[in-house]
C-alpha cells in the first residue's frame, strides 16, 4: 500500500477551499472537493463532509457566496462564489502560509549534528 | 457592517431559522451525493456500490449533516435546544406521564405563587408611600400596653416633640350619607389636615383638607375615596365643590383619593377632625396618631423625644398623665397581628413542603423511567455521549417538564388567589397589600420553577449519567432489576409521607381547632335572635332623658312586635365586644396613681338583656326595671371579674368606681359608686376564642349611651323582622339608618370566618399533600409489581396463591408508607409546636389531630398500594413466564 494519506491541519481547509474558488470560478461544494483531492494529488484524506462546514463557516465570514444553479450535466447544486472580501482575505492567508512554509522548511532543513562539517 | 456582528447575526438566525436551513442542507447533500453517485457510476461500479462508495467519501449523511448544524449553530445554545427538543418528544410519546408530573408541578408551584403573592405584598412589598420608613404610628402607653391617644396628649406632643415633620391624628365614625330617599351609612376617617400631603400621597382630584378646615364651623368639607367616587357619584369629573348632605348638613367635596390603598380600607370618605374646646383633655383616649419622622431620626431617638415629651406632660398634668408614656413604631404592618404574620410564614413553609412533595413524586416517576431507558442510555454512551451529555439531556428534559409546570401553576395561582381572596374575612390584609401577581412573585415562581426542575431532574440525570454500560447491555432484552436499585425512589417515597404526614399534621391542627371554636360554649344562645346597630350621629340624642325616652320607646313597639318575645338595649353585644374598656378601682381599695387602675369591659345594658340573650346567673340578681336613673347606681360583673378581684370575699357587698361616660361628650364625668348586685357566668364577648376578661354591666338607663345596639329573641325566623323593625325606626326618625341588620347565628358564622379560612388553607394544603403522596407510593408500588412481573409469575408457578401475593406487595408498600410516618414524627412535632400557639385548645402535639391524619395517610397508603398489589395477585403465572 501507499504511504498514509494526510491529515489536514486546522484551519486549513478553509484557505483552499478559498483558493479554489478563486482558481475555478463558481462551483458546487462536490466539485470543490474533487478539485481539491485531484490537485493533492489524491494525498489528501478528505472527508469531503467536512467541505460543507468549511462552506458555512466562510460564507458566515462574508469570504464565500452560495446560489442554487444549474451544473453542466443539468443536475441543480449549490454554487459558491468567493467574494470580494474573500479575495482579500486569501491574499493575506496565502501570504501568511507561504511565509509560515517557508519558516517551516528552513526550519526543517537545519543541519544536524553529525552533518556538520 | 462589522464582520462579528455580523456572524453574530447570521448564526443567531440560523438558530430561529433551522427549518429552512435544515431544508437546504438536505437539498445540497442530496445533490452533492448525485454528483458523487455519477462519477462512480462512469467509472463501472454497480448503482449499489456507487452509493455506497459516495457516502462513504462524504463520511456519512447524518454526520455530515451534524457537523454543518454544530458549525452554523451557537454550539451550546444549539445542543441545548436539540435537548430541548428531545425532552419535548419524549413528553409527547409519554401525555401519561406528562400530565400527572404537570399536574403535581403545578399543584406544587401554583401553591407557592398564590401564598407567595401574599406575603409578598403583606410582608415584603415596601408601603406604596414616597420615604416609607419614616412613617411610624405613635401610641399612648400606659402599664406597658399601648393605647390610643388623648387629644390634649397629641395636641402636645405635636408641639413639643422635636422628632417628626409632621403628626397627624385621626379618629372613625360612621355618617350618615343623605341622598334623594334614604340615608346610608358610611364609615368616614376624621383626619387632621394635612394628612395626605404627611402620607405622600397625593390626591386623585381636588386638594387635601385646608389647616383652617380643621377648625369647628369651617369642618364641613369631605374627601371621598376613589371608590366611593365612583360607585355613588359614578366618576363624576366635576365633583369637587359639590356639596352632599351629611347627618342632615350640607358638606363641600373638595377631592378625591387616588384609587388603591384606601379602597382597601373600611372608611369611605374623610372629614376634617375639628377639637371642640371640651374634646381637648388628658382622659378620653380616641385617637390614633400618625407621624412622619425627620430625616435621618431613627425609631430609637423619636422614643427617645416621645418619653421626653410625655414626662413633660405627666407633670403638667399629673391626674391624668402620671404612669402615661408613648410608644413610636413603624407604620409597616403595626396594624397586622403577630399570629397573622406568623400564620403566613407558616403558609409558605406549608406550600413549601407541598412543592418539595411533588418534587419528589416527579423524581420518583423520572426515575423509573430512566429504569426503563437505560438500555437508550447505554446506547448512545456506546456511540460516544459523555457522561456530561447524558446528565445535561436528562437535566433538559426535567427543565422542560418543570417549565410546563410553571406555566401550568401561574395559571393555578391566579385561581387560587382569586379563591383564597374571596375567602379571606374581609380587613385580614393591612391596606398597603395589594396582592397581585406582579413582576416580583413572577420571579419567586421563576426560582421556584427552576429549582424544583433541578431538584427533582438531578436524581436520575445523576443516576443515568454513571450507567456501567457493559452491565446493561449484558442484561439483554431483560430490564428485571435488583430490589437495590429501588434505593431512591423508595427514600423518596419515604421522605414524601414524611412530609406529608407533618402537613397533615398541621391540617389536622387547623380543623381540630375549628372544631373546638365551633363547639365552644359561648355563654348565651345564638338561636332565634337578630341584631342590629343604631348609629346615632354625634350631635343628636345628647340629652340622657331623650336618649332614655327613645329607646325605651323603640324597645316597647319592637316588644310589641308579634313573635317577638324580648328586646334589648346595649352599648356592646357579645361576640362583637363590648365597645368601652374603662379603668376602674373597688371601693376601700383605692389607689392614688390612677394609670395604675385595672381596667374592665364597661357594657351599659337595658334589663331584658340577659333574658334576650339568654345570659345565666351566677349569684345575686340581674338588673330589673326599677334600676332607674336617679336611684343606686348597681352593676352586676362576670365570673372572670369575681375571680380576677373578688377572691375570697363577697362580690355583692363589694363598690367599684368608675368614672361617668356623658353621652355626647368625649369627656370622663365624676367618678360613681357601683353597687354590686349579681354576677353571670361568662360571655364571649370578644369573639368565640375570646375569653378571660372583667367585665361590668351597669343599667342603661343610669347611663345612657345615644349609639346603641338592639336585640330581639323571637320564636320566628328572626330574618323575617328586619322589614317590621326598619319601618318602627323609619317612623321615629328618618334620618336614621338601620346598620349591621343581622341574625346572631350569621354574627357567629362570620366570628369564626378567619377560623375557618385558616382551616380550609392548611386543610387544602394538607389534602394537596395526601394526594401527592398517595400518587407516589402507588406510583413507586406500581412500576415495582410491573418490573417484577416475572418474579411474581414464578412465585406463582411455584405455589404461592393469590393471598400471599396481595400480602407480598401491600406488606412491601406499607412498609415505607410506616417508615414515612416514624422518619415524620419529628416534622409533625416541630410543626405542632409552631402552629399550637395559633389555633384554639390544641396541643403542641395533638392527639387527636395527630391520630387521626396518621389514620387517613396510612389508609389512603393502603389503597394506593392495593390497587398494584390487586394487578399482581391477578398475575397469570404462563404469561408471566414468557414476559421479557
Amino acid at each position: 500500500m501507499a504511504d498514509p494519506k494526510l491529515d489536514l491541519l486546522q484551519g486549513t481547509l478553509d484557505l483552499m477551499v478559498l483558493q479554489t474558488l478563486a482558481a475555478l470560478g463558481p462551483l458546487h461544494g462536490y466539485g470543490i472537493a474533487r478539485r481539491i483531492e485531484q490537485v493533492s494529488g489524491n494525498e489528501l484524506l478528505l472527508n469531503q463532509g467536512t467541505i460543507y462546514a468549511s462552506l458555512v463557516r466562510l460564507q458566515q465570514r462574508g469570504w464565500i457566496s452560495g446560489e442554487w444553479g444549474t451544473s453542466d450535466n443539468n443536475r441543480k447544486a449549490k454554487f459558491y462564489s468567493i467574494t470580494k472580501r474573500g479575495r482579500k482575505q486569501l491574499t493575506e492567508d496565502a501570504a501568511y502560509w507561504q511565509r509560515l512554509s517557508m519558516v517551516m522548511n528552513r526550519v526543517l532543513m537545519m543541519p544536524g549534528e553529525e552533518d556538520k562539517p | 457592517m462589522n464582520s462579528w456582528l455580523r456572524r453574530s447575526l447570521l448564526r443567531f438566525v440560523s438558530f430561529f431559522r433551522h427549518v429552512p436551513l435544515d431544508q437546504d442542507l438536505d437539498a445540497e447533500m442530496a445533490s452533492h451525493l448525485d454528483l458523487s453517485i455519477e462519477e462512480n457510476l462512469k467509472l463501472g461500479l454497480t448503482p449499489a456500490e456507487a452509493r455506497r462508495q459516495a457516502l462513504l467519501h462524504l463520511g456519512g449523511l447524518e454526520q455530515t449533516k451534524e457537523i454543518v448544524r454544530d458549525t452554523r449553530s451557537i454550539r451550546f445554545l444549539g445542543t441545548l435546544l436539540q435537548d430541548i427538543r428531545f425532552g419535548f418528544r419524549l413528553l409527547r410519546k409519554n401525555p401519561g406521564f406528562a400530565s400527572v408530573a404537570v399536574l403535581a408541578l403545578a399543584l406544587g408551584i401554583g401553591a407557592n405563587t398564590a401564598i407567595y403573592s401574599i406575603v409578598y405584598a403583606t410582608l415584603l412589598a415596601p408601603m406604596p408611600y414616597p420615604q416609607p420608613k419614616q412613617l411610624v404610628m405613635v401610641w399612648s402607653k400606659v402599664q406597658g400596653n399601648r393605647n390610643v391617644v388623648a387629644a390634649g396628649d397629641y395636641l402636645d406632643w405635636k408641639r413639643e416633640n422635636n422628632a417628626f415633620q409632621a403628626l397627624g391624628a385621626w379618629s372613625e365614625e360612621s355618617l350618615n350619607l343623605g341622598t334623594a330617599s334614604r340615608p346610608e351609612r358610611v364609615q368616614a376617617a376624621m383626619v387632621t389636615p394635612g394628612f395626605s400631603s404627611m402620607m405622600g400621597d397625593p390626591l386623585f382630584l381636588g386638594r387635601d383638607f385646608l389647616p383652617e378646615e380643621g377648625e369647628v364651623g369651617k369642618d364641613h368639607v369631605a374627601i371621598l375615596t376613589y371608590r366611593l367616587w365612583m360607585d355613588r357619584f359614578g366618576g363624576d369629573p366635576t365633583i369637587v365643590g359639590r356639596t352632599v348632605p351629611m347627618n342632615g348638613e350640607p358638606y363641600t367635596i373638595v377631592g378625591v383619593n387616588n384609587p388603591g390603598v384606601s379602597d382597601r380600607g373600611r372608611d369611605k370618605l374623610s372629614v376634617p377632625l375639628a377639637f371642640k374646646p371640651e374634646q381637648i383633655n388628658h382622659d378620653f383616649h380616641w385617637l390614633y396618631v400618625m407621624g412622619r419622622l425627620k430625616p435621618g431620626v431613627t425609631i430609637a431617638e423619636a422614643n427617645a423625644d416621645m418619653d421626653a415629651v410625655t414626662r413633660h406632660i405627666a407633670e403638667v398634668y399629673p391626674k391624668s398623665d402620671k404612669g402615661w408614656g408613648a410608644s413610636v413604631e413603624p407604620l409597616k404592618n403595626d396594624f397586622l397581628g403577630r399570629d397573622i404574620i406568623r400564620a403566613l410564614w407558616l403558609l409558605l413553609g406549608a406550600v413549601g413542603f407541598v412543592l418539595l412533595i411533588a418534587c419528589a413524586n416527579v423524581a420518583n416517576v423520572l426515575l423509573a423511567r430512566a429504569t426503563t431507558r437505560r438500555k437508550e442510555v447505554a446506547v448512545r454512551a456506546s456511540l460516544g455521549a459523555s457522561r456530561g451529555q447524558v446528565f445535561r439531556q436528562f437535566l433538559a428534559e426535567s427543565l422542560v417538564l418543570a417549565s410546563i409546570g410553571g406555566i401550568a401553576g401561574i395559571a393555578l395561582a391566579w385561581v387560587l388567589l382569586k379563591v383564597i381572596i374571596a375567602t379571606m374575612p374581609p380587613f385580614t390584609l393591612p391596606y398597603e397589600a395589594d396582592v397581585r401577581l406582579n413582576a416580583p412573585v413572577l420571579l419567586f415562581t421563576l426560582a421556584a420553577t427552576a429549582l424544583a426542575g433541578l431538584l427533582f431532574g438531578c436524581a436520575p440525570a445523576w443516576q443515568s449519567s454513571r450507567l456501567n454500560l457493559n452491565d446493561v447491555l449484558k442484561e439483554g432484552g431483560q430490564s428485571t432489576l435488583g430490589a437495590g436499585r429501588h434505593g431512591l425512589r423508595r427514600t423518596l417515597v419515604v421522605a414524601e409521607f414524611a412530609l406529608a404526614l407533618s402537613l397533615l399534621t398541621g391540617g389536622g391542627i387547623a380543623l381540630h381547632s375549628l372544631w373546638n371554636v365551633e363547639h365552644v360554649d359561648l355563654g348565651f344562645r345564638t338561636d332565634h335572635l337578630l341584631t342590629f346597630f343604631l348609629p346615632v350621629p354625634a350631635g343628636q340624642l345628647t340629652d340622657p332623658e331623650q336618649v332614655n325616652a327613645f329607646y325605651r320607646q323603640l324597645l316597647d313597639r319592637i316588644a310589641a312586635l308579634p313573635g317577638v318575645s324580648a328586646a334589648s338595649a346595649s352599648t356592646g353585644m357579645p361576640l362583637l365586644g363590648t365597645n368601652f374598656g374603662m379603668p376602674f378601682q373597688i371601693a376601700g381599695k383605692t389607689n392614688d396613681d390612677p394609670s395604675k387602675r385595672p381596667v374592665a369591659g364597661f357594657t351599659m345594658v337595658t334589663p331584658e338583656f340577659f333574658q334576650t340573650f339568654g345570659i345565666r346567673m351566677d349569684q345575686g340578681r340581674s338588673l330589673t326595671d326599677q334600676d332607674l336613673a336617679g336611684g343606686l347606681p348597681v352593676a352586676v360583673v362576670n365570673e372572670t371579674f369575681v375571680k380576677r378581684y373578688f377572691a375570697g370575699v363577697d362580690p355583692l357587698r363589694q363598690r367599684i368606681i368608675v368614672e361617668q361616660l356623658t353621652p355626647g361628650v368625649t369627656k370622663l364625668g365624676p367618678p360613681v359608686e357601683w353597687q354590686i348586685v349579681g354576677v353571670y357566668q361568662d360571655v364571649r364577648n370578644g369573639g368565640p376564642k375570646g375569653q378571660g376578661f372583667p367585665e361590668i354591666d351597669v343599667p342603661f338607663w343610669q347611663s345612657p349611651w345615644p349609639a346603641a345596639g338592639i336585640a330581639l329573641r323571637s320564636s320566628v325566623d328572626p330574618a323575617t323582622l328586619s322589614k317590621s323593625i326598619s319601618d318602627i325606626v323609619l317612623s321615629m326618625n328618618p334620618d336614621l339608618p338601620l346598620a349591621e341588620v343581622k341574625t346572631m347565628d350569621q354574627i357567629r358564622d362570620e366570628s369564626m370566618a378567619g377560623d375557618r379560612f385558616a382551616a380550609l388553607l392548611f386543610g387544602g394544603f394538607a389534602g394537596m399533600a395526601l394526594l401527592l403522596a398517595a400518587l407516589g407510593i402507588y406510583g413507586v408500588m406500581s412500576f415495582a409489581v410491573a418490573q417484577r412481573t416475572h418474579e411474581i409469575g414464578m412465585r406463582m408457578a411455584l405455589g404461592a396463591g393469590q393471598g400471599r401475593v396481595l400480602a407480598l406487595i401491600l406488606r412491601e408498600g406499607m412498609i415505607l408508607a410506616l417508615l414515612g410516618l416514624v422518619l415524620g414524627l419529628g416534622g409533625a412535632y416541630l410543626v405542632g409546636r409552631a402552629m399550637h400557639s395559633l389555633f384554639y385548645d390544641v396541643g403542641v402535639i395533638d392527639f387527636t389531630a395527630f391520630s387521626a391524619v396518621a389514620a387517613i395517610l396510612l389508609a389512603s397508603a393502603l389503597l394506593a398500594c392495593y390497587v398494584p398489589a390487586l394487578r399482581a395477585a391477578n398475575v397469570d403465572p404462563m404469561i408471566a413466564l414468557r414476559y421479557e
